[in-house]
Order: C-alpha cells, then structure tokens, then sequence
C-alpha cells in the first residue's frame, strides 16, 4: 500500500482498555481493572521500536490492541494511515503486520508439519503457495527437508526460525516480536537477534520488539517505550533512556537486570 | 571440613549416560552456581542429590552431606534428609506448590513430617513467612497458591525450603519466571538466607551476582570448574568462553557472537570432547576425552584459551 514518506506505519492515540474481573456479589458487578490507561505511540517506517516493562504493566495488553486481537475501550490505532479500530475487514493487517510470540513450543501446532505451518498465514489469505515455503525456510537458515518434520523434532532456537518463517509468508511491513528471545539459551539468542537484524534489513521491515530486558532492547531498537501500570512512563532514543534514565521506574528496571559487566 | 562432597556422580536413563562422573565439593556457607543450558545436566545433578530422579532414572557415585550418605540409601533414609538437611526451591513455584492446600499449611507440613509439634510448627510458620518478607504473613498463610503472585510464591517456597534450618539449599533457576525487580529481591533474599547453597541457572550474570565459585556443565559434564572471578575473566574451557560471549550484548547494527548449532538431544553429543561439534577450534585431538585438569581452575579442554 502506497503511503507518503514519514508518515508513521502505527500510530495510537490515548488508547485504554478496561477489563472486568467476573462477578464475586449479586448485587455488584466485577472490579474493573484499567489495564492501559491512555497510551499514545508512533512507530516511523523502517523503525526498530521497543516495548519495555514487565508483568502486570499493560504492554501484553496493547501488543494485542496493536494487532488487532482485541479492541480498546477507547482511543484510535491507525495503520499505515488507515484506522483499525471498529474495523472489520482486517486483511490488509494481517498480510501487512505479523507477530513472533515467546513460546515457540506453544505458538506453533505440534500435529502440523512445518511446510502447513509456514504455509499458513498464505493459505488463510488464500494467497498463492508455489515454492514459498522452501524459500522461507531457506532464508531463516533451515534446511529444505524440515518441511516435512513437525515442530517437536527441533530445538528451540530451531523452532523460533519457523515462527519467524511463518510470519515473513504474507510479506509483512511490520514484524512483531513479543519477547522471541527470552526462553531460549544465551548461546542460541544471539543467533536469532543475527537472524532478525538480517531480515529486518534485507526487507525493509518495520519492528515491534516486546521485551522484559532493556539491554536486549538496547541492542536491537533505536527508540524505546517504557511502561509501568498500564501507561508508558518514559520513551525515546534508547541509548538516551538507557544513559539518563529519567522515570524512577526506568530507573529501577535498569538496576534491577544484573549484568556481567557491571559484577566483575 | 566440607560440607557436600560429591565424586563420580553419573546418571543414567537405561543405555543414556545423561549426566557423567561429575565431582565437586560445597564448603559450609559456600555459595556455589551450576551453570549450562538446557540439555545439560544441571538439574539431574541436582536431582539425584535430593533423590528426586524420575523414574527409569538412577544415579551411581557417591554424594555425601554432613557424614550422610545420598545416593544408593533407601528411600526412608532419604526422606529423613529431604527436607530437614537438604531442601530445594524449584523453578516454577505454581507447580511445586499444591494448589488445594493453604500455603501455611504447605509450610508447617514440612515441620511436621520431620517430627514437630503442630501448634509449634504453626507458629513458625508465621516467623518463617515474616522471614522470607511476605507482608501480612497471617493473611498469606491462609492463602492459596493461585491467590499470591509470582513472586510471593516463590517466596513461599524459600520459606518450606529454610523450614527445618537445612545445611544445604538448593535452588534451580528460582528467579527465571520472575520479573527482573522481583528476581533481584529474591536473590538478595537468598543470599541473605541460605546456609550454604547450590545455585543452578543459565544466567551467568546471576551467577556472577550470586556465587563465590562456579561449576560449568555441557553435555552432562563438568567442564570447567573455579572461583566466579576467574573463571568468568579468564575462561579456559571454549565452551565457557562462548558462553561469557554470548551473554554480552554488543552496540546495535553489530552482530553478536554466537555458539554454532545447538545443544544436541541427550545420546546425540559426540564421542570425546563434548563440545568437539560446536567448538572453533577442536582439532583430531579433541576426539579423545580431555580429563578435567587444574588445581584451583579446572578445565577440561585440549586447547583450553588463555
């Protein structure tokens, strides 16, 4: 979709959602629990933008949101300059945004072979297969016979390679990665931060990165969001939250991650 | 004077030698870190210390706590130990806990299988659960595990571990499912607390916050062995040194250093060096064991770095 240069691929405007606990009492209705409470934010084309914040702060909540998943209570979401929220023919999202989740072990169908997972998001779209499937595999640095296994014959590294080939199928603008590194072993997380750094770059692919840890954030994204209590409490150039951390949540989150540089 | 000794301690599933003649010594009030990845054997080590091997599984060699002996002893000896001298706090504290019992009860029960009183045991509950900093511990006692969170619970579990006042804590990757300002007050919890403790994680800058000495296992061996310091500035074993680069992370635009290829499947490593498979610089050599060699630092490596 053809979109004039600088204008942002996300943009959310005083976005909230209020969930209600089920009912405890007859006469009252369910607690309500504001999980965001009025987030804005606005990812530019091509960006690396990273979501910081731990269990409980809303950014689960508003990855969903962003997505597509779910609907705000209020606010607007717009995509590539078209609003999302209210609207039902979602495809263009769903061709044009993609998402990596966490546990690869449970985002991918253990009774599916890799070829139909892969093949998947092309297939709901009722896209055109051909020979995408040994493409992608190609590309995330599978070998063509893996097509034929199923997901519980790989490792876990292995398995996020075919999460990240079944989101690039549809061709996607933007790349959602929702803590796709943090259940895997050191020595297999930087293969695939290797990994996403490649395709970000050889497509020109927007990024959504979602993540406990703000020096892998570091690493990977340009800017940052910070968010505590369903809000964002501090966002900007990453290098500037993580040198002059200005919110004292930041600022505990930073002294909170024990790191092998600062200990010896 | 040592506290735990262990010598030649292997594993085995039937034919799979899955954790093999691994030695290694805790001095009282030593902190102690087992560091690896998934697929190493750092639990199972663990495991076989506390008699706690699934089925189909058994332990040989020898382990000896405090003049007891823990493997090859009959299970109602072990459970005189379990608990009392030795207790450990798991990784995921909603399926180490019982989700139909309050979480006092789950503490005092401890106490009473190894012979105290009940009213005794419910009022140490209480101290028990002020001393692993759980507000309000009368209101927690008679909580459900599903009604505290992640953190709470975890403590919970510090606390049936601390219960009987053991000689040796173990604890595998207790902070792992935490968030990162609640796994830093636990682990300053646990370093205030534990008598003397085998720490075991695959975060090495945990460790390195956490343990005077390290042990490194791959491929269901120690490695390389040493004082934290040391062996984390100057790793001899290029497992460990892949490890250590792995674990920093470069500036952005950069590419970080990796480990090639993936731990293999338990059975899959290859013969000889563990490691041979993944290791840049493994040679011919490499296709004989190297024994783990050194005094202080020890390493087991034919091209060990410097």
């Amino acid at each position: 979709m053809a979109m004039p240069a600088g204008t942002p691929v996300i943009e959310a405007r005083d976005l909230t959602r209020v969930y209600r606990r089920p009912r405890t009492s007859l006469t009252r209705p369910g607690e309500a629990v504001h999980a965001l409470k009025g987030v804005s934010l606005s990812v530019a084309r091509g960006e690396r933008y990273g979501i910081v914040g731990e269990s409980g702060s809303g950014k689960s909540t508003l990855l969903r949101l962003l997505c597509g998943l779910d609907r705000p209570t209020s606010g607007s979401i717009r995509f590539a300059g078209q609003e999302i929220v209210g609207r039902r023919d979602l495809r263009f999202l769903r061709n044009d945004l993609q998402i990596v989740f966490q546990d690869p072990m449970s985002s991918l169908d253990p009774r599916m072979r890799v070829r139909d997972i892969v093949a998947e998001p092309l297939v709901a779209q009722r896209l055109p297969v051909g020979t995408r499937v040994a493409e992608l595999l190609d590309e995330v640095g599978l070998p063509a016979a893996a097509a034929e296994r199923y997901p519980h014959q790989f490792s876990g590294g292995q398995r996020q390679r075919i999460a990240i080939a079944r989101a690039l199928a549809p061709a996607p603008k933007v790349l959602v990665a929702d803590e796709a590194v943090s259940a895997l072993d050191v020595s297999v997380r930087g293969q695939i931060l290797n990994l996403l750094a490649d395709l970000i770059d050889a497509h020109g692919l927007t990024l959504v990165f979602v993540s406990h840890d703000l020096s892998v954030v570091r690493h990977v994204c340009e800017s940052v969001a910070v968010m505590s209590e369903g809000e964002i409490v501090e966002s900007g150039a990453v290098d500037e939250v993580w040198a002059e951390p200005k919110h004292p949540y930041t600022r505990t989150l930073l002294r909170a991650v024990p790191t092998l540089e600062g200990l010896l | 004077m040592k506290l735990l000794s262990v010598e030649g301690l292997s594993v085995r599933a039937g034919e799979l030698e899955l954790v093999r003649e691994v030695s290694f010594a805790i001095a009282p009030g030593e902190r102690v870190g087992l560091i690896g990845e998934s697929g190493s054997g750092k639990s199972l080590t663990a495991l076989s210390l506390m008699g706690l091997l699934p089925e189909g599984v058994s332990a040989s060699g020898t382990a000896v706590l405090g003049g007891h002996r823990l493997l090859g002893v009959p299970e109602k000896r072990l459970k005189g130990l379990r608990g009392r001298t030795v207790s450990m706090v798991f990784q995921e504290p909603m399926t180490a806990l019982n989700p139909l019992m309050r979480v006092g009860a789950q503490v005092s029960e401890v106490m009473t299988l190894h012979g105290r009183d009940r009213a005794a045991a419910r009022a140490r509950t209480l101290d028990l659960l002020d001393r692993v900093r759980l507000p309000h511990p009368a209101q927690i006692a008679r909580a459900y595990p599903h009604q505290l969170s992640g953190g709470q619970r975890q403590r919970v579990m510090l606390a049936i571990a601390l219960a009987n006042e053991p000689d040796l804590l173990i604890c595998d990757e207790p902070t792992t499912a935490l968030d990162v300002t609640v796994q830093k007050q636990m682990l300053e919890l646990i370093a205030e607390v534990a008598p003397a403790l085998l720490f075991i994680t695959h975060d090495l800058a945990v460790v390195a916050s956490m343990c005077e000495r390290v042990l490194v296992m791959y491929g269901g061996r120690v490695v390389e062995s040493g004082p934290m310091r040391e062996v984390f500035t100057r790793p001899r074993h290029r497992y460990t040194e892949g490890l250590l680069d792995a674990s920093r992370l470069t500036p952005r635009g950069t590419r970080l250093p990796t480990i090639k290829g993936s731990v293999p499947s338990a059975g899959a490593f290859p013969e000889g060096c563990v490691f041979r498979n993944r290791c840049p610089h493994a040679g011919p050599r490499c296709e004989t064991e190297p024994a783990l060699t050194g005094e202080a630092h020890g390493y087991a490596c034919w091209h060990p770095g410097d």
